[in-house]
């Protein structure tokens, strides 16, 4: 970050999206220093697939740039709005997975861990992603949020724009039905010992 | 369900969980030349439009406007149909007197015989 940006370091999202919008050429820079790697771990740990989360992040951060002159900053936090956007397109990829057999895992990215550690660490969160596409659009942006990023259920309440009485059983139900399928792969992904 | 099955699912979760992608320079690059390209320059930045009704209110100066203009038609209509007999002077001195012309005196008539021989 340049000195440049210092000015726009405290200030809020909605702040610099406004900023953006009339004209400030930091202001993007800033955003996207602080929403692109949430925005990427977010889509990353539902679509378990580097080339297809970075696709769904330059995506969601494309809308925010567009929606930026017509930005209420009444109407919701920048964050919020952004975590629905990407639930909503990581769903949209998931649902084009159904029906396709699991044959495509990346190849380890990080050559610090043994290779077959990494082999078994990604075939798990492959399968665990192409589960979560098994599920629901709705189970599994909730089950994605509450247990894949770790948020409390009046965060994901207001993400999804519905009662906390249906994350609870958005996430039972989804979490119930991801060991219901994947409860099949055990052995393959090296969970029939003592210890996983 | 069993506990393993937990133990298996939970495990997945945390497994997920710890995944925490540094986005690469090419993304960064990317995403900004998005941003630039898209993004309203400062010559054509412009304040939400407003609609037909807001942009009327705002031209004449808000709600206090609308409640004078209001007050200004209604007095204006009652001495339209009661004029203070001042306003009858001054406009009697501007225009003159009104002068009456009878265009239909004979139809009038007309019309009275027709209805009592009717």
């Amino acid at each position: 970050m340049t000195a440049q940006h210092g000015i726009w370091n405290d200030a809020p999202d909605a702040a610099l999206l406004v900023a953006y919008a009339n004209g400030d050429p930091s202001a993007a820079q800033v955003l996207t220093a602080r929403l692109l790697p949430r925005v990427l771990a977010q889509a990353t740990r539902m679509l378990s697939d580097q080339a297809e989360a970075e696709d769904v992040a330059q995506d969601a951060l494309m809308r925010l740039w567009k929606i930026a002159p017509d930005w209420r900053q009444d109407e919701a936090q920048v964050s919020t709005w952004l975590y629905r956007v990407v639930a909503n397109l990581c769903t949209d990829r998931l649902r084009k997975r159904r029906g396709v057999p699991l044959d495509q895992i990346a190849e380890p990215a990080d050559p610090q861990r043994g290779v077959e550690v990494q082999m078994q660490d990604t075939a798990r969160l492959r399968a665990l992603s192409d589960a979560l596409a098994q599920l629901p659009d709705r189970q599994a942006q909730a089950v994605s949020l509450r247990h894949l990023q770790g948020m409390g259920n009046p965060e994901i309440a207001e993400i999804m724009d519905i009662s906390l009485r249906s994350v609870e059983s958005l996430t039972a139900r989804g979490k119930r039905a991801l060991t219901d399928i994947l409860q099949g792969r055990k052995a393959a992904l090296g969970y029939d010992d003592d210890e996983p | 369900m069993t506990n393993r099955d937990d133990d298996m699912i939970d495990d997945l979760f945390g497994l997920a969980q710890s995944q925490t992608p540094t986005p690469s320079d090419d993304l960064m690059a990317r995403i900004l030349a998005d941003a630039a390209a898209v993004q309203p320059s400062v010559a054509s930045a412009s304040p939400p439009q407003a609609g037909f009704v807001q942009s009327l209110m705002d031209l004449i100066g808000g709600w206090p406007s609308v409640g004078g203009l209001a007050m200004a038609g209604v007095a204006g209509m009652w001495v339209g149909f009661a004029p203070p007999t001042v306003v009858s002077d001054w406009t009697a001195e501007l225009v003159g007197t009104p002068v009456t012309i009878d265009m239909l005196g004979s139809t009038d008539s007309y019309f009275s015989e027709s209805m009592i021989d009717g």
